[in-house]
């Protein structure tokens, strides 16, 4: 079957002309303070974005943030400093889940996920908060995938956002299956 | 300067006064206009169906009736983007120097008027008048004339409204509108629905304008639709 | 699936007549989604994306076998079991092995026209597998039992009432419930179904040659949980979606994204590079990919149409077209809908089954301009309109009479004789000939001008 197939595409461009690949994408090249345009496109599609000068902040707003919650679900890749006192649930009962982001690109508003430290935190609870670190936000989208290229785990994953659906009756609604709330941590 | 006046059968049988006013109106910007008696039908409904060997036979009468033309007006953007773009498809490797130059040559009216004889206001006679355009698709995307008409209704005093389906397709599509007739009736609905109460309607496209109005007719009243030729006419008249 | 296109008109009047609120929200939505692009379009220079991006899908086209052997060898690399499937047949066949290998009895699915175009649901179901849609829009018409209307919101032709009134019936929600109610009980149910399926079903969006990418591109997260929670994932992927480099990524996932919704990119991207490895805490022990050809290769060989095989599914031409607005996209009688639908009908269909949807369009060339890769949609509706009366599968009438015009067109006094012969019919003659019955059935009666333009040109003082 597949040689089959591969022998028809084959035979179906014995005469066709061969297009040259255009080379890199012409997408923006964004001028400008980097992290404040991610905080603005993420902001712009409900995202909530927390940024830090230290960990000693980030930890400050960590022990107010996390008492909001009953349990976390954290990702395996989150820093040992970065840790909730919250108990450990399972990711399907935890009303929090928490990952560490690899990259963020500002044009797309786009955190860069991966599975190294487990998907289902990152999916299942109904608020996701995602670190990342500042010199890890990258202009585009196109830099960040570049940066990621040299160790591309199971799943790399974009998550531009909280997860939302528009297919009833035209109304925008969050949090359909994956997180409703989604905070960003930018720890300088 | 010379141009030939191709009317189109929709424009010869459903908007003669419009043509009549296209050759007043070139004729007041310093044109000499003739009519080549011997033309018909541009080929564009056998065309679009895809009976191509019809559409050959028509495009061969009408290429040689217009042989001579100098400049070539068409107050249709359909037809004129047939002659200009479709002939070419339509004959391929085998429509030589006659189908290439008449391509060269062939305009629709508010084209020739701007790009050719670069008038940008033909009269003030439409002050205070609001007008709804219609941008006939063939215009708009084959042809790339988006800004003539509405720069020379602008000029001419009138208040352009706007609408939200202005650059969308009325329906009327050639045949299209008898095959389909329901979807192209409710196309047109569309059209209407969303019309923002103008003083006139008004296309450069006869085929357009006559599923509009007609549909317009068919529900019961609705605004005064004209060629954009006679509005133009008016405006450059005084008398609208 | 069952394909009806043949039925074109009559499924287009049926929905025009019957269900005049189908027209409604369909105009709604499109309209909605189209100003969505077009503001998207001019964040940008959209212009030189879609150059851009036309020739990524162009260069991977050319060169698609070199591409897909180098994609296989990347997937297999990366622990990917690679299928390859020539017809529907093939990829339930495949399905029915993959499932029984790992004990599969319930499967939920993310959104993938492909796979509505095989009809693997039904062969799962035949299989006495559950199948469970787990976007909010495929699972409301799988509730309905009713197919996809639009690539990207597949339940656009049914309005906030219908799924008001649906989700009361099934889920016992209040019958006014809100957007936000209706959603958080399919979120319910459809947890359940992730967290208790052994399979979950995808499409893909791109298939990266260079690094065996399987990228997908969504809003929800079903996609991201259909991926991550089941045992095992299987992505149905047609041949055309590979492109060459990782490069080519994240241009390719902006500009669709773009064109179909108007986002910077969707809310999710799956990244998909094999199942889960050592050491990571969860995700599939296997991902399948079956590469799909049910056709792909007759268009691939066709000059006119192979360019058709650049299309990214974003939706963009549908929403902008006029014929596509009135009825949504049941009325096409297949998978796919709209100009792009009406393009790959007679290429996958044949003419027979096919040929009938080119001629559902005006040739407005709406969707050649919002094209993201440049596809001269129109052009090929028309090379399908004359590929069709070339076969001798147009209406005979029709040959008839644009033959006898095409006659008198030569002959200007005949033809105008004609003119004038018709107005001097009898209305109730004038109303049962052919062409003419069906114009004035919806419109007012025709505005002859008394005499012509030639003629009192002819007359004239001029």
């Amino acid at each position: 079957m597949r040689d089959r197939i591969l022998a028809r595409v084959r035979s179906a461009l014995a005469d066709r002309e061969v297009v040259a690949h255009p080379g890199a994408f012409p997408g923006p090249l964004h001028a400008g303070p980097v992290i404040e345009a991610f905080t603005d496109r993420f902001r712009a599609v409900g995202g909530e974005v927390e940024r830090f000068a230290g960990m000693d902040e980030a930890l400050d707003w960590l022990e107010g943030f996390a008492s909001a919650f009953a349990g976390v679900a954290a990702g395996a890749d989150v820093p040992a400093e970065l840790a909730t006192k919250l108990p450990t649930v399972p990711a399907r009962d935890a009303p929090l889940g928490v990952s560490m982001a690899r990259y963020a690109a500002a044009d797309t508003g786009s955190l860069v996920l991966d599975s190294k430290g487990g998907r289902l935190p990152q999916l299942l609870p109904p608020t996701h908060l995602v670190w990342v670190r500042a010199d890890a936000v990258m202009a585009t989208l196109d830099e960040a995938l570049e940066a990621g290229r040299g160790d591309l785990p199971a799943v790399l994953a974009l998550h531009s956002g909280p997860s939302r659906s528009a297919d009833i009756g035209r109304v925008i609604v969050t949090g359909v299956h994956g997180p409703g709330r989604v905070v960003v941590g930018i720890v300088d | 300067m010379r141009a030939t006046l191709f009317v189109t059968c929709l424009g010869d049988q459903f908007f003669a006064d419009a043509c009549a006013d296209t050759v007043e109106l070139l004729r007041s910007l310093g044109v000499d206009v003739d009519v080549a008696m011997g033309q018909t039908c541009c080929g564009q409904p056998a065309y679009n169906a895809g009976h191509w060997p019809e559409a050959r036979s028509i495009a061969s009468h009408t290429l040689g009736v217009l042989a001579d033309a100098e400049y070539l007006v068409v107050p249709s953007g359909s037809c004129a983007a047939m002659m200009r773009t479709g002939y070419g498809e339509l004959f391929g490797d085998d429509g030589g120097r006659a189908v290439a130059e008449l391509a060269g040559r062939t305009f629709e009216l508010a084209e020739f008027i701007v790009g050719v004889l670069g008038v940008d206001a033909v009269g003030s006679g439409l002050a205070g008048r609001r007008v709804a355009y219609h941008h006939g698709c063939h215009a708009l995307r084959e042809l790339g004339s988006r800004e003539e008409p509405l720069t020379l209704l602008r000029n001419a005093g009138a208040e352009l409204v706007q609408w939200e389906a202005a650059e969308e397709c009325c329906g009327f599509g050639g045949l299209f509108s008898a095959k389909l007739p329901e979807v192209s009736a409710a196309m047109a609905d569309r059209k209407l629905d969303t019309l923002p109460d103008p003083d006139i309607v008004t296309s450069a496209d006869p085929g357009c304008l006559l599923h509009l109005s007609g549909r317009a007719a068919e529900r019961g009243g609705g605004p005064v639709f004209r060629h954009l030729a006679s509005v133009l006419w008016e405006a450059a008249n005084g008398r609208s | 699936m069952d394909v009806h296109s043949r039925d074109y008109a009559a499924r287009a009047r049926a929905i025009l007549r019957d269900e005049p609120h189908v027209r409604e929200a369909v105009i709604g939505a499109t309209v909605a989604f189209d100003q969505h692009r077009e503001r998207a379009y001019g964040e940008v220079d959209s212009d030189a994306w879609r150059a851009w991006a036309s020739d990524v899908k162009s260069h991977a086209l050319t060169n698609l076998a070199d591409y897909l052997e180098e994609a296989e060898s990347r997937l297999t690399e990366n622990g990917v079991v690679v299928h390859w499937a020539e017809t529907a047949a093939d990829v339930h066949s495949v399905l029915e092995a993959v499932a029984a290998d790992h004990g599969v009895r319930k499967v939920v699915k993310g959104k993938s026209m492909l796979s509505e175009e095989l009809g693997v649901n039904d062969a799962l179901e035949r299989q006495g597998i559950e199948v469970v849609e787990t976007d909010l829009g495929e699972y409301v018409i799988q509730l309905f039992g009713e197919p996809p209307s639009h690539i990207v919101g597949p339940a656009i032709h049914r309005s906030l009432e219908d799924i008001q009134e649906l989700f009361h019936r099934v889920h016992g929600t209040p019958p006014h419930a809100t957007p936000e109610d209706l959603a958080a009980a399919a979120r319910v149910a459809l947890r359940e179904a992730f967290l208790t399926a052994d399979m979950g079903i995808t499409g893909g969006n791109f298939l990266v040659a260079e690094t065996g990418t399987l990228a997908l591109i969504e809003n929800e997260g079903n996609i991201r949980l259909a991926t991550s929670a089941p045992k095992v994932h299987v992505a149905l992927v047609g041949i055309e979606k590979v492109i060459a480099r990782w490069s080519d990524l994240a241009g390719m996932l902006q500009l669709t994204s773009r064109a179909a919704t108007g986002q910077a990119v969707g809310t999710f991207v799956s990244m998909i590079h094999g199942p889960r490895r050592d050491g990571e805490p969860d995700g599939p022990e296997a991902v399948h990919v079956i590469l799909v050809d049910n056709g792909r290769t007759g268009m691939l060989a066709d000059e006119a149409t192979w360019e058709a095989l650049k299309c990214v599914r974003c939706g963009a031409c549908l929403n902008v077209c006029p014929v596509y607005r009135q009825t949504g996209g049941h009325a096409y009688g297949w998978v796919y809908s709209g100009p792009i639908g009406a393009v790959l009908a007679p290429a996958l269909l044949g003419l027979d089954e096919g040929g009938a949807l080119p001629f559902a369009s005006t040739l407005c060339g709406a969707c050649t301009e919002v094209c993201p890769v440049r596809i001269p949609l129109h052009d090929m509706l028309l090379t399908w309109r004359r590929r069709t009366v070339e076969a001798g599968k147009a209406p005979a009438t029709e040959g008839l009479l644009l033959s006898a015009y095409a006659a008198a067109a030569k002959r200007p006094a005949l033809f105008r004789l004609g003119a004038a012969g018709l107005q001097l019919l009898p209305m109730a003659v004038t109303r049962r000939l052919p062409f003419l019955k069906s114009w004035l059935a919806v419109h007012g009666d025709l505005p002859w001008s008394k005499p012509s333009f030639l003629r009192r040109w002819k007359a004239g003082p001029k």
